[in-house]
């Protein structure tokens, strides 16, 4: 009992919050594959932006909050001029050269900011400092914090997919875009915001996370390849497969981390996606055709 | 079998090479430089089999790079001296990888292909990065170098020059036996993949069997190119393995120019000596003007990011392909497309 308590449920707790907060970025980079066909490499690097945006909006304003309302929307900018000068003349051709650009994008995004920030680590301090009493555990408040903001945010998400007539007609973009052109809707600007809504997402959870994480220049690169899994793993386009997925991947990285090293986490992780590509190419909730 | 012409520009350009050495601005800095300019070369254009003629992009070569690199290393450290044994041995251990990686990976297509040896090759870079019997994140170092014949032991000859010429050697073989190879009936085939992979395999074709043997071959060449890089280096380090080298060895195939095997060569010397000479004048000029010289660093990745970007969005073919389409120089019969022109 004193295991459950003193180890075990923290564990789990961390990898609760850390896999909604993984669910965030995933779920842009679903949503970017499914609707424009491109896996976003730089996706990381608008998560990292939006670290480091929320860094100079604090100095600026000392406060973590409005931080959290300006960087993802200047990453959202960001995202949207990228959207329409590099990605927007590619969608005629092979999905993999949009692989190849946002390689490039990445790079170009990471060095940048290398040449503002330096390439030093910084860190963002917690908002809500201290911590509370919990199921007998004590626990900080900021990642409960940061649990229910992602919670909310994924169920906001949830209800403008379903609810709100722009989130259905990015479904449908996703579903057919080409009848969806047919049928009167301006499709660029369905791309160009929907992939700054991706951008600002990926901000947020970069920012959410600052103040747990150290922020450097490379923090996208470490990232993006656990997204990656999770967007495979719970089926590439498949949204609600992508949080699934985020919260196993989160949970299982921080309970296989109580018995193994980073090493064997890290293989038995890539065992699990290769495996799961092996048996079900689709993932869990994957669609057929796409890509393939 | 149709017969392989070699254009003459090729056997000019291998004759500069050669020579080069003798120029006396070719110190020991630069021999070094051009070794690795050049065993880049040959990684890019194991790569361009992939990419530029099968329509495969491979996220995980820097695996392949590694997995040389390694067993050069390990054997180098236990007392194994003979360069033509280390790279026997690469050819082996990376091969039976390949083999490995490609039996899984040719199941799909596309992006899940390129994400399968992406993460095919992060297993291998998880695995030397935490593994203390091969030094950890610290690598392999303070290694001895290799002997090319038992009889001349290592310090005989002056170390840059032997390395370059063997360097020079080994993309020779890797450029004819690549030329030969995609003028053959076989690397037909892979252009047929390339074009449309259903029409092969009704043709009668194992197309399965085709991509296996191409990823096994371009992984070789890159393996062995891998395997040569500790004899310059002295070391081998996880570095090597990561991700993003795959993505930078990528990087050169399309600077240079996507299905043309030359132009990866010139991609790959060119992000070579762009790297060294801004990482090394970079941080200079920053410190002169009062700036951070830190931030210098990265300098040439932000240099070959911006330059990749232009050249996805501008010059799809490259630089090859820019130069011959301003008629520079006559098409080949038959000249190559990018990779998976049509779907």
């Amino acid at each position: 009992m004193d295991y459950v308590v003193a180890v075990l449920l923290p564990q789990m707790l961390h990898g609760l919050v850390f896999g909604a907060a993984l669910g965030l970025l995933a779920l842009g980079l679903t949503v970017i594959f499914g609707l424009l066909g491109v896996m976003n490499i730089a996706h990381g690097e608008l998560f990292m932006l939006g670290a480091y945006f929320g860094i100079v909006v604090i100095a600026l304003t000392q406060s973590f909050w409005v931080a959290l309302v300006v960087a993802p929307v200047g990453v959202a900018l960001v995202g949207a001029l990228l959207e329409v000068f590099t990605l927007r003349p590619l969608y005629k051709r092979e999905p993999l050269y949009g692989l190849i650009l946002t390689f490039g994008l990445a790079l170009t995004l990471r060095e940048i900011v290398r040449e503002v920030w330096g390439g030093d680590m910084r860190r963002i301090l917690e908002p809500i400092a201290g911590s509370v009493p919990l199921l007998g555990m004590i626990y900080p408040k900021y990642r409960l914090f940061l649990l229910g903001a992602s919670l909310l945010l994924l169920f906001g998400i949830w209800l403008f997919f379903t609810r709100t007539r722009a989130g259905i007609i990015v479904r449908a973009a996703v579903q057919d875009a080409e009848m969806l052109d047919g049928l009167g809707v301006d499709v660029p600007r369905v791309f160009t915001l929907t992939f700054a809504g991706s951008a600002a997402l990926a901000a947020l959870a970069g920012l959410l996370l600052a103040p747990i994480f150290t922020v450097v220049p490379t923090m996208g690169v470490e990232m993006i390849l656990l997204a990656f899994i999770v967007v495979i793993l719970g089926g590439m386009g498949s949204l609600g497969g992508s949080v699934l997925a985020a919260l196993i991947i989160g949970e299982a990285q921080s309970l296989f981390s109580l018995w193994m090293n980073p090493q064997r986490v890290a293989i038995a992780l890539f065992t699990i996606m290769i495996l799961v590509l092996i048996v079900r190419p689709r993932g869990l909730f994957g669609r057929e055709g796409v890509l393939e | 079998m149709s017969s392989t012409r070699f254009g003459w520009r090729v056997w000019v350009v291998f004759a500069a090479l050669a020579v080069l050495p003798a120029f006396p601005f070719m110190t020991g800095y630069r021999l070094n430089l051009a070794f690795d300019a050049l065993l880049f070369g040959i990684v890019a254009m194991g790569l361009d089999l992939l990419m530029g003629y099968t329509g495969l992009v491979s996220f995980g070569h820097a695996a392949f790079l590694g997995l040389g690199a390694y067993s050069t290393a390990i054997l180098l450290e236990r007392g194994v001296r003979s360069l033509w044994l280390c790279l026997l041995v690469a050819i082996v251990v990376v091969g039976l990888y390949a083999l490995v990686v490609g039996y899984f990976a040719t199941t799909r297509r596309g992006i899940y292909f390129a994400l399968l040896t992406l993460i095919f090759a992060e297993v291998v870079y998880t695995f030397f990065r935490y593994t203390m019997t091969f030094g950890g994140s610290d690598g392999i170092q303070g290694l001895e170098a290799a002997w090319v014949l038992p009889a001349v032991p290592a310090s005989a000859i002056d170390s840059p020059l032997k390395n370059y010429y063997t360097v020079l050697v080994l993309l020779l073989l890797a450029y004819v036996a690549c030329r030969v190879l995609t003028d053959s009936h076989f690397g037909r085939v892979l252009i047929a993949i390339r074009e449309n992979e259903d029409r092969a395999r009704f043709l009668g074709y194992n197309v399965r069997r085709y991509k296996m043997g191409v990823c096994v071959i371009s992984a070789l060449l890159t393996g062995v190119a891998g395997a040569l890089y500790p004899v310059r280096l002295a070391n081998a380090t996880p570095d090597l393995l990561l991700w993003t080298v795959s993505g930078e060895a990528i990087v050169m195939v399309m600077i240079g120019g996507i299905g043309t095997l030359v132009g990866p060569v010139i991609g790959g010397a060119f992000f070579i000596v762009l790297q060294e000479e801004v990482s090394t004048y970079a941080p200079k000029i920053y410190q002169a003007v009062g700036l951070s010289a830190d931030k210098g660093v990265g300098l040439h990745f932000l240099i070959i990011g911006v330059i990749l970007v232009l050249i996805v969005l501008f010059m799809p073919k490259g630089l090859l392909g820019a130069v011959r389409a301003v008629g520079l120089r006559r098409p080949r019969s038959m000249a190559p497309a990018p990779a998976g022109g049509s779907e």
